[in-house]
């Protein structure tokens, strides 16, 4: 086309972060460009390495719950609970049918916090302000009653093997049903401003269509999964806790492109919110945690456990010696499959769709570096 | 056209559910002036907690919490007594490489140590996040605790004969006077050799923070733990 104009376009490179506002943490992109269009792009990961699971290898077991949180801390809950399941599982330890209740209240709740904090990045990338607001709204309440129950809004080393450190406060139930009450009310908001404003259908339809034959490929997980119309989801595919005693659907659509992962968060915080739901109306009474030596030493063996978050499959491995610290943590996250595709979805679109494409896989660095 | 049309009534259900908001009263809180209300279980800053009469700390030098810290952060200096009682010299708490875990706070027995929903400590240097003894002890006055009801009366720590323990221990209750470092954690990745599972050597117990050299004393408040 510029040739018959008599101009040449010459592919050029264009760096892309680490400090850009539009990457979710501090993520990097060489991308090779036509024009405005993407012909490659390079993800460049390791800004954001902590070394993460080498300081597990020392420190105990329980001293780990605390570092998990910052394996990923959009939801935090998750870790601690993936890495709780495989010491468990390592070590036989019991948990009380109270604590498995407040797990996964909390995990649930954590669920949506995660899925709002994607609802509002997300519409700030694609340069939309009000739902940004939105989203931080809701997830403060739900934050504040974390902190109610375990003091911390972020980092909350709430989960812990063989149950949970505390019990929620007498003021946690009425907040908890208040919070959901109102709640569907702001999702139906959500998508009033969102869902079918012409602006974001224009941005987010027919981009970025992640086939599933690529998704399982490249192990994607998570909603960006289930959105390219695979039915996978930990919760239902390999029951852990007591998920199976819940009723709630797996929300799936076919496309795969940003617009199907959109719809398929969204619908996922009200299957959360019902979850949360169901578990208040059954929590029994009870011990929350069951008798766990300090510095306990489970056999040695090797496990790994895998819980389902907000961005996928989160596993954890531990390979045990018989101390009382792990030989070896490893942990699996969702993100870093969904960043190795993101070369696959971009080529050949504007790069204005690189971050609209980015936004809607919910990548967050600390959980591809660690 | 229709379709401009529906867009045009979708950016209006939008922009209608923005303007909600419009007559809504605004919640910032103006933060110097005004401050939020911690919950009760915040985690804020590490504080030690004192005697509600007599004003002393309620620290026994059990060092448990110093075990439970996964960072290093709790550094406790003390000396012992001809008894062999310890007597606290210095509690040192680390702002700058505390992770506000609350591990302290759960490992220790006695109500001594706390997390307070207190969060003002910012300073301009680094050094100064190291805060002593006295200052934690200032600032955990007023801090509301509740006592532990102890089963078996607090007979423990005062009671230990001066040689109780073997190996290290008694090997330094011989010494005038003890001063116990932490080692922060991360130091002992050198000591820890990375081999296969069989020829793995047991840990090296001066390097670890909850294995340090007073081991033998307090076995018993090790169990106390729940
Ligand atoms: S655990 Fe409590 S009593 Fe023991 S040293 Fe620490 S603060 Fe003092
Ligand atoms: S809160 Fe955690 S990191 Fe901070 S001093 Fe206590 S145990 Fe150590």
């Amino acid at each position: 086309m510029s040739e018959a104009q008599g101009l040449h376009t010459k592919e050029f490179t264009l760096n892309v972060g680490p400090h850009h506002p539009s990457t979710h943490g501090v993520c990097r992109f060489v991308l090779q460009m036509e024009g405005e269009v993407i012909t490659s792009v390079t993800p460049v990961i390791g800004y954001l390495h902590r070394a993460l699971e080498k300081i597990c290898e020392n420190r105990t077991y329980e001293q780990i719950i605390p570092i998990t949180d910052r394996f990923e801390y959009c939801t935090a809950m998750s870790c601690n609970m993936g890495f709780s399941l495989a010491t468990e599982k390592l070590a036989g330890l019991e948990v009380p049918e109270r604590a498995e209740y407040l797990r996964v209240i909390m995990l649930e709740l954590n669920r949506i916090a995660s899925h709002l904090i994607w609802f509002g990045t997300t519409s700030l990338d694609l340069g939309a302000i009000t739902p940004f607001l939105y989203g931080f709204r809701e997830r403060e309440d739900i934050l504040d009653m974390f902190e109610m129950t375990c003091g911390q809004r972020l980092t909350f080393n709430y989960i812990r093997p063989g149950g949970v450190s505390k019990d929620i406060p007498k003021a946690f139930i009425p907040v908890c049903k208040k919070f959901l009450d109102a709640f569907s009310a702001k999702v139906d908001d959500y998508e009033r401003v969102l869902t079918e404003n012409p602006i974001f259908i224009a941005r987010n339809k027919d981009v970025g269509i992640l086939k599933p034959e690529t998704a399982i490929a490249y192990s994607v997980s998570g909603p960006s999964l289930r959105a390219s119309g695979v039915k996978y989801d930990l919760r239902r595919d390999d029951p852990y806790s007591i998920y199976d005693r819940f009723d709630f659907e797996i929300p799936t659509r076919e496309n795969g492109d940003c617009y199907d992962r959109y719809i398929v968060r969204i619908r996922e915080m009200r299957e959360s919110a019902k979850i949360v739901r169901q578990a208040i109306e059954q929590i029994p009474e009870g011990p929350i945690r069951s008798k766990v030596k300090m510095n306990f030493k489970p056999p040695a063996g090797e496990v790994y456990c895998r819980v389902e978050n907000s961005r996928g499959e989160m596993g954890f491995y531990i390979q045990s010696v018989g101390e009382k610290m792990p030989l070896r943590v490893k942990m699996r996250g969702g993100s870093y499959n969904q960043l190795q595709v993101m070369p696959v979805l971009c080529v050949g679109h504007k790069i204005a769709d690189l971050v609209a494409i980015m936004a809607s896989m919910d990548i967050i660095m600390p959980d591809v570096d660690r | 056209m229709k379709k401009l049309v529906d867009a045009i009534r979708n950016l209006v259900v939008g922009l209608f559910t923005t303007g909600k908001h419009l007559g809504r009263h605004a919640v910032t809180l103006q933060y110097p002036t005004q401050k939020w209300e911690m919950p009760e279980r915040s985690r804020g800053i590490v504080v030690l907690l004192s005697d509600k009469e007599s004003g002393e700390l309620n620290c026994t030098v059990c060092m448990l919490c110093m075990r439970a810290c996964p960072t290093g952060a709790i550094t406790i200096e003390f000396e012992k007594d001809e008894k062999g009682k310890r007597i606290l010299k210095d509690f040192i708490v680390d702002n700058g490489i505390c992770c506000f875990c609350g591990l302290c706070e759960e490992a220790c027995n006695f109500a001594a140590i706390k997390m307070a929903g207190k969060y003002e400590f910012s300073t301009e240097d680094r050094e100064t996040l190291i805060w002593h003894q006295d200052r934690l002890q200032e600032i955990g006055r007023g801090v509301p605790y509740e006592k532990p009801v102890r089963k078996k009366p607090a007979a423990k720590p005062a009671a230990e004969p001066p040689n109780a323990g073997d190996g290290p221990a008694a090997a330094e209750s011989a010494q005038p006077e003890v001063t116990a470092v932490a080692n922060p954690p991360g130091d002992a990745v050198i000591t820890k050799p990375g081999q296969p599972a069989e020829s793995r050597p047991a840990p090296e117990p001066p390097a670890r923070p909850d294995e340090n050299p007073i081991e033998g004393d307090d076995g018993k408040s090790a169990e106390d733990q729940k």
